[in-house]
């Protein structure tokens, strides 16, 4: 376990969600159970004021996991410095057989809250409150995955031994090999760029033809597509580096922060893209959903594009 | 119109209100008479908004009222719904202009439009050099046509007072009516809650409806 | 585009709301900045610490060789410096002399470093010293450098021309002060005696043969390990610490000190947690009939909700402004007084030194999130209890 500062900020900040959420949990599964908009009885109407402070922790931690997951990467890079052999936030991650599930589920999660406020704003500007019961349920949901990432957050920042680094000397310590990145690389870099663009003219069909669902899927591909192909092709020529895989390295002032950009606009793509899906299932109006989607996609498209482009107009040759 | 159709309304298994049938036509000033707890007051919550009831349904110009979710009930009630209130319920530290501008703040409007509205219930009440002072600085007639002016800001169509006189001395209590007499003209629904004798045989008032032990008599 | 706006009109209601509530909330302010201030400092003197001490690491040599027996570190011998200047990579090899003497009047200790001339220093600001100081001469006189601290010390012990060494035999040993440098880093060469190797030997007691520990100088940092390694493949009863060794662990002592400060805090802003909870849950009647009234004049449960947000949010975050300058203020213009103390550790042992100037994006956003979001928090349920409060009822 590492008594780091920042580590100790997380887990309170988690502590106080997970106080918070659990409440949540609990009025969700009456709502899901009693909620009947049509019954006037008191019941009936102490859950409608119940939702209330159900939406509001939602928006409160969704509000505050965003920052806090920038401050998350922030934090396993400075352990990074701690850990001799890793050489950034990457290099933590694997460290631990956690981290890499750690980081999806984080992620996730931040999806999952994101879309429920997406159903909850609909669903409280309809007289009926018609979503009400689904997104109870689905908070359900959310919740337990919310459980797992606490769970995996807190066996991974235990499972990082820092005690026995300290008493140790560099001999001890050779440098770490990244298994799950390792894989990643492997995957033949020619095949990964032609699934990428394919996908990315899948979107553009998808979104000229309005096929129901297909363009949400195509974007969940789209997103694992992108961050693969970011770590094993775009990244080394953000870094000018053949060898340097790291998904995080970006952020630094070194590359002008620059990994902000990329993964705002690959976020707000995705998510638009799920909205889309989700948007279609209620009957709701989509349109909106496909064009941030599309518009911020393609910007993430042109600006991944661009740094091996330039790197090939300025030097002739690929990496 | 104002229709109740068949309200019951149940506090903790006491009976607040039983078998309540009405209907108000737009226009019609109505007084609910009787003593306090007779349930006059929890019909005026019913036709505003702020409760509903056990059994039956409000219906205000064919909006089931009694059964909206509480972002439409606060909006109709910012749109449609006038409240003076006993006891004026201002908030004594804000001055005249702010008190009478807090229905306004949710819905965040350009500055000129909420200066022109303002200005207007300044005047129509005849507060317009008060509009900075502070309202525990206030005479209690002062304070009351603010309380009044508040419930106008958003031009609603239906005001409803609760025992609007029950601390106003007799001179105040007759202002009050000539407001009402203003007001009777706008063709606006007015629904008075009081026990005051003062109110009951004015020419003005359409109906005059008795409530006893949460019916109509 | 009239909903994203940020809404003024409630700001300014929220302000007017924590201004009527004048006596409550000034006090939430005042312990709340007291508490972002405390834990500011806490984090501002040991990054300050941090970074003193990473200073003294870097201008440190790669490879500190230590002998050990029995997991206690004892005098090395000298002659090991001639196997490893043989391996392959190795720029310089030093045996040093050095040590600590108590002196017991004071209560504190004092480095002793002991100087041969014609040796290469591992360290550029000893050679910088040896360049102007004549070590010989030193030697001849028994005479002896010493850091401002040290000089301090001994003026209050009325040492102002020499002073006692008391031998590991029990006999004393009179140095005279030839002189009193200052060095760039502060905390490093405040409590610094510097003397002859022979002078040094005599008060440590250190035999000819021998010396503290052996430091060798890398010219390739890529070949550190591998160097580390080799030396201790030959010499198995020494302890090898490279430079990265020490960065990591003097960053962890302050780490797990400063968290162990966090652990603590954690508690006071758990019972802050309960005095704001407290705090905003106890409406007196004014407060549930002004809502009662906004209520019933259009404001929507999410309305309230939001005003009480804006108003939690302003007194935090005013409290977060306040709180940090507040800590900038103690620690770099007062220089921190009591609690430098507890992260020094050595406090008592060791002279004053002044704190840099430490201030990066990263504490600040800690700082931020043990404030502002806990606040927040804090009053998340209270606002939700008073945002659905009967209207019916508190309005007559």
């Amino acid at each position: 376990m590492i008594l780091l500062p920042e580590v100790i900020s997380i887990l309170i900040l988690n502590s106080l969600f997970f106080i918070f959420a659990t409440i949540a949990f609990f009025i969700s599964i009456k709502i899901a159970i009693y909620w009947d908009f049509n019954k006037s009885t008191k019941e009936q109407y102490r859950l409608e004021k119940e939702s209330f402070l159900v939406s509001t922790i939602i928006k409160y931690i969704f509000i505050l996991k965003i920052p806090l997951f920038l401050f998350f990467i922030f934090t396993l890079d400075k352990i990074s410095d701690l850990i001799t052999g890793a050489m950034c936030a990457s290099g933590v991650i694997t460290a631990t057989s956690y981290g890499v599930y750690l980081l999806t589920i984080k992620l996730l999660n931040i999806y999952i809250f994101g879309l429920w406020l997406s159903i909850s704003y609909l669903d409280i500007r309809r007289e009926d409150l018609p979503y009400t019961k689904i997104k109870f349920e689905l908070f359900i949901v959310a919740y337990i995955f919310f459980i797992i990432e606490l769970i995996l957050m807190w066996l991974m920042f235990s499972s990082i031994d820092i005690d026995k680094i300290v008493s140790c000397c560099g001999t001890l310590f050779s440098s770490s090999s990244n298994s799950t990145i390792g894989d990643i690389i492997r995957i033949k870099q020619s095949t990964l760029l032609t699934i990428f663009y394919i996908t990315s003219l899948l979107l553009f069909i998808f979104y000229r033809y309005r096929v129901k669902y297909l363009f949400a899927i195509t974007n969940i591909l789209f997103i694992t597509i992108s961050i693969i192909s970011l770590i094993s092709f775009f990244g080394t020529y953000i870094y000018e580096l053949p060898t340097h895989h790291c998904p995080f390295c970006f952020l630094q002032k070194d590359y002008y922060y620059i990994g902000y950009l990329i993964y705002t606009l690959l976020f707000i793509g995705s998510f638009s893209g799920l909205n889309s899906g989700v948007m279609e299932a209620l009957g709701e109006d989509a349109s909106k959903s496909y064009r941030y989607s599309l518009i911020f996609n393609s910007l993430y498209i042109v600006l991944v594009t661009l740094y091996p482009t330039i790197y090939y107009i300025k030097n002739g040759v690929w990496l | 119109m104002i229709i109740l159709k068949d309200i019951v309304k149940e506090y903790d298994n006491i009976i607040a209100l039983k078998d309540i049938n009405l209907k108000i036509d737009s226009g019609e000033l109505v007084i609910l008479k009787g003593v306090s707890g007779s349930g006059k007051s929890t019909i005026l919550s019913l036709i505003a908004g702020i409760n509903r009831p056990t059994l039956g349904e409000v219906i205000v110009d064919n909006r089931r009222v009694s059964k909206l979710q509480d972002r439409f009930a606060s909006l109709y009630r910012r749109e449609s719904i006038g409240f003076i209130f006993q006891k004026y319920n201002l908030i004594p530290n804000l001055t005249v202009s702010d008190n009478i501008l807090t229905p306004l703040i949710p819905i965040n409007l350009r500055e000129d439009e909420v200066r022109e509205r303002l200005d207007k219930v300044l005047k129509e009440f005849n507060i317009l050099d008060k509009r900075d002072i502070v309202v525990k600085n206030l005479s209690g007639g002062e304070q009351q046509r603010v309380a009044i002016a508040r419930a106008f800001i958003n031009n609603p169509k239906i005001i409803i007072a609760d025992e609007p006189t029950a601390n106003l001395d007799e001179v105040l209590s007759m202002s009050f009516i000539d407001i009402v007499k203003n007001l009777k003209d706008n063709k606006k629904i007015i629904i008075i809650a009081t026990h005051d004798p003062i109110f009951f045989d004015l020419d003005i008032v359409d109906r005059l409806i008795e409530i006893k032990n949460g019916k109509i008599l | 585009m009239k909903k994203s706006k940020i809404n003024l009109y409630l700001l300014e209601f929220s302000i007017n709301a924590l201004l009527r509530a004048k006596a409550k909330n000034i006090s939430i302010l005042l312990i709340f900045t007291l508490l972002v201030a405390l834990l500011s400092s806490i984090f501002f003197i040991s990054n300050s610490i941090r970074y003193e001490l990473n200073s003294v690491v870097d201008t440190l040599p790669e490879i500190i060789i230590q002998k050990v027996k029995g997991g206690r570190e004892y005098d090395i011998e000298i002659d090991r410096v001639d196997d490893i200047i043989a391996i392959n990579g190795v720029k310089s090899v030093i045996a040093r002399v050095w040590g600590y003497y108590y002196f017991a009047n004071a209560g504190v200790n004092f480095s002793i470093i002991g100087i041969n001339q014609y040796e290469e220093q591992y360290k550029s600001s000893l050679e910088r010293l040896t360049n102007r100081v004549d070590f010989d001469t030193l030697e001849a006189n028994s005479s002896m450098l010493v850091g401002i601290g040290v000089r301090d010390i001994m003026k209050r012990n009325y040492y102002n021309r020499y002073f006692n060494f008391i031998k590991p035999n029990g006999k004393l040993k009179k140095m005279t002060i030839a002189g009193v440098f200052r060095d760039d880093i502060l905390l490093e060469s405040n409590d610094i005696i510097l003397m002859s190797q022979r002078d040094a030997r005599e008060i440590l007691g250190i035999s000819p043969s021998m010396a503290t520990d052996i430091v060798v100088k890398v010219a390739n940092p890529k070949e550190v390990s591998t160097i580390a390694e080799k030396i201790k493949f030959i010499y198995p009863d020494t302890r090898v610490v490279t430079k990265d060794d020490l960065k990591i662990s003097y960053r962890n002592i302050f780490d797990y000190k400063s968290g162990l400060f966090l652990a603590l805090f954690t508690i006071s802003l758990f019972t802050f947690f309960m005095i704001v909870y407290d705090k905003s849950s106890g409406l007196n009647s004014q407060e549930k009939q002004e809502i009662g009234v906004l209520r019933a004049v259009g404001w929507s449960i999410d309305d309230i909700l939001k005003e009480k947000f804006y108003e939690a949010f302003i007194i935090s975050f005013i409290s977060y402004l306040l709180g940090v300058i507040l800590a900038l203020f103690y620690v770099y213009i007062l220089n921190a007084p009591l609690l430098r103390y507890i992260f020094e550790g050595y406090s008592k042992l060791k002279t004053p030194f002044e704190l840099p100037f430490i201030l990066d994006i990263e504490t600040l956003a800690i700082i931020f999130f043990l404030s502002v979001p806990i606040y927040i928090g804090a009053t998340i349920i209270p606002a939700w209890r008073a945002s659905s409060l009967d209207v019916d009822e508190v309005i007559r």
